[in-house]
């Protein structure tokens, strides 16, 4: 357990519940650690495996999916089919001799500011104890 | 084209400023490829910030501009206005949230500046590949196509005919009115009768801006808001199809009854056991009458017919039953009415009060649980039924069920030539039954009365007003749609046509090119999920607005 | 052409998707609020029956495209005060209280709240928390703009002249104590009534122990209790806070005083019991009622789903509320008059729908008539619903009489309709 381990997570929030959320969060002043990084989609459903598996590869300790609740997508069906994604993402991950636990899936609704704060800080711990990401392998972009 | 990205910096009074070492900021930043020059300012969305903002625009003419503030939720729409007021393409603007999920999330002061110097950093990465997308204008047709010529077909098709707008009704029986021309009456307080519908129908027939097409079904639509094309087939001209050309279509094709006599536990054929659509038309008719032509001197109204079966409750069977039961009461005074019911469904207001009334008219209402059997006995009818677990007996002359409504004949027919999905019923499926009652996932077609589901006149009415109200704002004569712009699009050389895309577009935007074997996004009704987009497996299908590189620049700055 | 406009009042769910309907098609909306805050009675709701779908993100898209909207002009703390005119050209005068905070300025840091000095029940909390004299109704509210309250501010109310504690934490310059109430006086060529419902008073029916059982609570209170911007965060802490072991909710509180069912408690009650469920699983809930309104093709199914949950629905005819034990007692008589109880440690009573506090006064401003249950008459409630007998006025949602949030939204579609006709 190294103490001065900083995770670096990336979040990806979709813009009508959990980015929401988030703000909300900020707007209530809740404390959150600055180690998830905020990257906004339209829709969970947005993100595909690509993003996720290159998130990961490209060092992100941790990654996070977030969207809105099971019948509450603003487009309907959009976080069916991220759910179902990352059914499969946890998988392939595994395959990769990464920590299936360094990706998560939070439903985040846009009054659940608590939530977005207990979620993030709660990952953040577990990444912390978890360790950076072993796969870690930064390119020159 | 080299890039020179213009980058403000909201101190947003002290919320951002103090919590922010924007100085430090500033320093980093500048520094960065492509960035032109970072600038701050008090608050930038104030009246002084916008024209701040305008003037810097023209003065400095950036190729690119990112404005690191506060929310986009809070102010995307403020800052693109005023790119807009300054000739700037307003999608080559970035608003970067270093405010709610970041100054205001973060209490170490460095903590704070290291994470907004990271997502400033990812937004003028990320700004450079941003395309100058434009608005686009679709021409539309204000024309409609209303499918079903009942109470709902007439109700919005006369709240939108008019002399910029022309209303194809379409009803496939021979005369219209539907299921409410069969009614003796309709329900009070204002003592309304029948005549209100011929009234309607009359008007429909003799407008000048309602097409009646009586006898005549939809036989295949295509198209999309502003521009659909059906095709209508009428009985008699077996060769002839006609087409029109609308722009938006309402579906009204209302409801079907269940048919009590599949089960046999509500009597079968037995004599004098009949539906209240029955009872009604004899009503109207003038003579109610048993079997033997005696008139009856007890009857009893059944609710909840078939509910057992079909799982749900049809709304408008209790208030309806104690109509007839007042009909009984003023028409046949004489007559013992018993109302069995398992719940008085009485909701709308002015419902309980006729009630009482039918109460006080000594009509007896009996509450017993949905299994009933009926039978013969003699020659009258026998109508077991259980109250709190006891059972009892009733033989009244006649019985009046109220059976369920049901989807209409060629529902699923209809829904599959829209593309719009029914629900778990086999009723239609609104887009979103709260906050969108009378909308389908595809724009441009609507759908009002039973058949969405079971309700009342008044609830249908309202809804085929609603489906008027909505298509006479969106649908305006002369004017143009404009739809979003931050769609999807498909890279033709890429697609490899398996059509995943097209199966998880919830709202139709995506089709098949059969002869090129590729899908094709129809951006104007695109609405810029990206649901295709992450689930595309060759990559051929893009956002405009939220590309694969624009979000790789984003995790590669949150992870440098 | 020149630009129509048009009077909305009430910015509910009704009258935000009213407005927003109406600015689409090109038409000017002058949205008049009584409240200090849009979105009316649905963004009280934790959650909406029947797919538990949360009502703040269904909301808040609406309530951002309202204050963002161009063609909508919002009016907050105002009323209507005169009408005069006809269709067409009605002469309208607001009456618009002052807010003290500038809506410009302010950007919603909440800096303001922690000094000032007084503190007072939180109307919008239905009493169960506290909130300063400057204020927004929750977190999360829209606009994110606090109000004064004159009455309690000290400076405002003269107790205490010198007092400026906001105005000195603020750093926008956005508090403006020398703000006036104002008249406002508008040419509208139609006029639209939505001012949605209020609640039974519970506590005028002693037989429930609203205000004397301390663990009684209405089902606002309830939903207040419930909702995760709430005064305990969606935390089930009682009044008197002990261990919840049953939980009765009552329904049709009220419903043979105002001779009409509400139609909508059954279904919200049945909400309450799935969230209950969740939240204590092993709570025993009883839901007493005596009939269970739940029409249309989706409202049976949650229903079952509530039953399959365990959750015991009672009819009964005559019912009361007592003290037994340390706890509750619900008595009442079943259908066969047998008399029955059982013991609960809460209590939740669902009450009618009853027409709005200002509706008589409103429908006199207007020159409009109520009809028999005290909501605003309409033309033909069978077949106009929206249109009121008087041309150019337009009535809908639950201004017209108890209905759910989809024949709300329904009927403002269809007033929507019916005014753009009348414009042209």
């Amino acid at each position: 357990m190294d103490t001065e381990f900083k995770p670096n997570i990336v979040g990806f929030l979709c813009n009508w519940c959990s980015y929401a959320g988030a703000d909300l969060a900020g707007s209530s002043k809740m404390e959150i650690e600055p180690s998830l990084s905020v990257i906004r989609v339209m829709c969970s459903s947005r993100i595909n495996s690509n993003l996720v598996l290159a998130s990961h590869l490209w060092g992100a300790d941790g990654v996070l999916i977030a969207g809105c609740h099971p019948g509450d997508c603003h487009y309907e069906k959009g976080n069916y089919y991220a759910r179902r994604r990352f059914a499969l993402l946890k998988k392939i991950i595994d395959i990769l001799d990464l920590e299936p636990d360094r990706l998560q899936l939070s439903w985040i609704s846009a009054s659940e500011g608590k939530r977005y704060s207990e979620v993030v800080n709660t990952f953040t711990e577990e990444i912390s104890e978890a360790g950076p990401n072993p796969l870690a392998h930064n390119p020159k972009l | 084209m080299s890039k020179e990205i213009g980058v403000y910096i909201c101190e947003c009074g002290p919320n951002i400023k103090d919590r922010i070492d924007i100085d430090q900021a500033i320093e980093e930043i500048s520094s960065q490829d492509e960035v032109k020059y970072v600038k701050r300012f008090p608050l930038l969305c104030s009246n002084d910030g916008k024209k701040f903002l305008e003037e810097e625009i023209k003065k400095e003419e950036p190729t690119h501009i990112v404005i690191a503030a506060c929310s986009p939720r809070e102010h995307e729409q403020t800052f693109m206005s005023v790119c807009e007021q300054a000739g700037f393409n307003p999608y080559l603007f970035q608003l970067v949230n270093i405010r709610e999920q970041c100054a205001w999330m973060i209490p170490d002061k460095e903590e704070a500046t290291s994470k907004a110097i990271t997502y400033i950093r990812a937004g003028i990465r990320r700004v450079g590949l941003h395309r100058p997308l434009e608005k686009k204008e679709i021409e539309s047709n204000p024309d409609v196509l209303v499918i079903g010529g009942g109470i709902a077909g007439l109700e919005t098709s006369l709240s939108l005919a008019g002399k910029d707008r022309q209303v194809y009704l379409v009803e496939k029986k021979a005369s219209l009115g539907g299921m409410s021309a069969k009614l003796s009456q309709l329900i009070p307080p204002q003592g309304l009768d029948v005549s209100l519908i011929s009234a309607k129908i009359d008007e429909a027939l003799n407008h000048s801006n309602i097409d009646v097409m009586t006898s005549s079904e939809v036989i295949d639509i295509r198209g999309f808001l502003g521009n659909f094309q059906a095709s209508i087939h009428r009985e008699e001209e077996t060769s002839e199809i006609r087409k029109i050309k609308v722009g938006a279509i309402v579906v009204a094709t209302g409801f079907r009854l269940y048919d009590p006599k599949t089960d046999s536990s509500y009597g079968g054929d037995v004599d004098n056991v009949i539906t209240a659509l029955e009872l009604e038309e004899m009503a109207a008719s003038g003579k109610v009458q048993l079997a033997d032509g005696k008139p009856p001197q007890s009857v009893a109204l059944i609710n909840c017919v078939g509910r057992k079966e079909r799982g749900y409750c049809s709304t408008a069977c209790c208030v309806y039953s104690i109509k007839l039961a007042h009909y009984f009461r003023d028409h046949l005074s004489d007559v013992d009415v018993t109302n069995l019911y398992v719940d008085l469904c009485l909701p709308h207001k002015s419902d309980q009060a006729y009630f009482e009334e039918a109460k006080k008219k000594n009509v007896r209402f009996i509450r017993a649980d949905e299994d009933v059997k009926i039978g013969q006995k003699g020659d009258r009818v026998e109508i077991i039924y259980n109250t709190d677990g006891k059972s009892n007996s009733l033989v009244v002359d006649m019985a009046i069920l109220a059976p369920a409504m049901l989807p209409a004949e060629g529902t699923a027919e209809l829904a599959e030539m829209l593309n719009v999905p029914l629900d778990k019923t086999g009723f239609f499926k609104e887009v979103h039954e709260i906050l969108n009652p009378v909308a389908t996932p595809i724009e441009g077609v609507y759908i009002a009365g039973c058949a969405l589901g079971p309700k009342n006149i008044p609830e249908s009415v309202v809804q085929s007003q609603a489906t008027a109200g909505k298509i006479l704002s969106s649908l305006v004569p002369g004017e143009k749609i404009v739809p979003e712009v931050k769609v999807a699009e498909i890279r033709e050389e890429f697609c490899t046509g398996c059509q995943t895309c097209l199966s998880v577009c919830f709202y139709g935007a995506i089709s098949f090119d059969a002869v090129k074997g590729i899908s094709v996004v129809n951006e104007a009704i695109c609405r810029g999920c990206g649901s295709c987009v992450g689930s595309c497996p060759s990559g051929a299908i893009r956002s405009k607005h939220f590309t694969y590189p624009q979000l790789y620049r984003e995790v590669v700055e949150a992870l440098r | 052409m020149e630009k129509r406009k048009v009077l909305v009042i009430g910015a509910g769910l009704a009258g935000m998707k009213a407005s927003l309907l109406l600015a689409n098609a090109g038409v000017d909306v002058c949205l008049v609020e009584k409240e200090s805050y849009i979105g009316g009675q649905t963004i009280k709701f934790e959650e909406v029956y029947p797919n538990m779908e949360c009502a703040t993100c269904m909301v808040s898209p609406i309530q951002q495209d309202v204050l963002q909207n161009n063609n909508i002009e919002l009016f907050m703390l105002s009323e209507l005060e005169k009408v005069t005119g006809e269709a067409g050209k009605f002469q309208v005068k607001i009456s618009k209280k002052a807010r003290y905070v500038n809506l410009v300025n302010c950007i919603g840091c909440g800096a303001c709240y922690e000094p000032c000095p007084v503190e007072l029940d939180n109307e919008f909390e239905e009493g169960l928390s506290k909130k300063k004299a400057i204020a927004v109704p929750c977190a999360g509210a829209l606009p994110n703009v606090p109000a004064i309250d004159p009455e309690n501010c000290l400076r405002l109310n003269g107790k205490k002249k010198d007092c400026k504690a906001c105005q000195e934490a603020c750093v926008f310059d956005a508090i403006d104590f020398t703000e006036k109430d104002e008249k406002l006086d508008l040419e509208v060529a139609a006029i639209l009534v939505a001012t949605g419902f209020d609640v039974f008073d519970e506590s005028s029916l002693t037989q429930y122990g609203y205000g004397k059982f301390p663990n009684v609570y209405s089902a606002m209170e309830f939903e207040r209790l419930y909702a995760q911007n709430g005064p305990t965060e969606g935390q089930l802490i009682l009044r008197d806070d002990k261990k919840l072991k049953s939980i009765g909710i009552i329904h049709c509180v009220g419903r043979q005083e105002q001779g009409y069912c509400s139609g909508v408690c059954c279904m919200y009650s049945a909400k309450f019991a799935h969230f209950l469920k969740h939240k204590v699983p092993k709570a025993e809930i009883h839901e007493f009622y005596t009939d269970l309104c739940i029409p249309g093709k989706s409202y049976q199914r949650f229903y079952e789903e509530t039953l399959r949950k365990g959750v015991n629905f009672v009819h009964f005819e005559d019912i009361r509320v007592g003290a037994h034990n340390g706890g509750l007692r619900i008595n009442y008589t079943d259908g066969n008059g047998k008399e029955n109880s059982t013991q609960t440690d809460m209590v939740i009573l669902s009450p009618a729908m009853i027409p709005g506090k200002n509706t008589e006064q409103l429908a006199e401003i207007l020159g409009i008539t109520l009809d028999k249950q005290g909501f605003f008459s309409t033309q033909n409630e069978q077949l106009s619903p929206v249109t009121t007998d008087k041309e150019g006025i337009f009535v809908t949602g639950c201004a017209e009489g108890p209905k759910d949030i989809p024949d709300s939204i329904a009927q403002a579609e269809a007033a929507v309709g019916k005014i753009l006709v009348s414009l042209t």
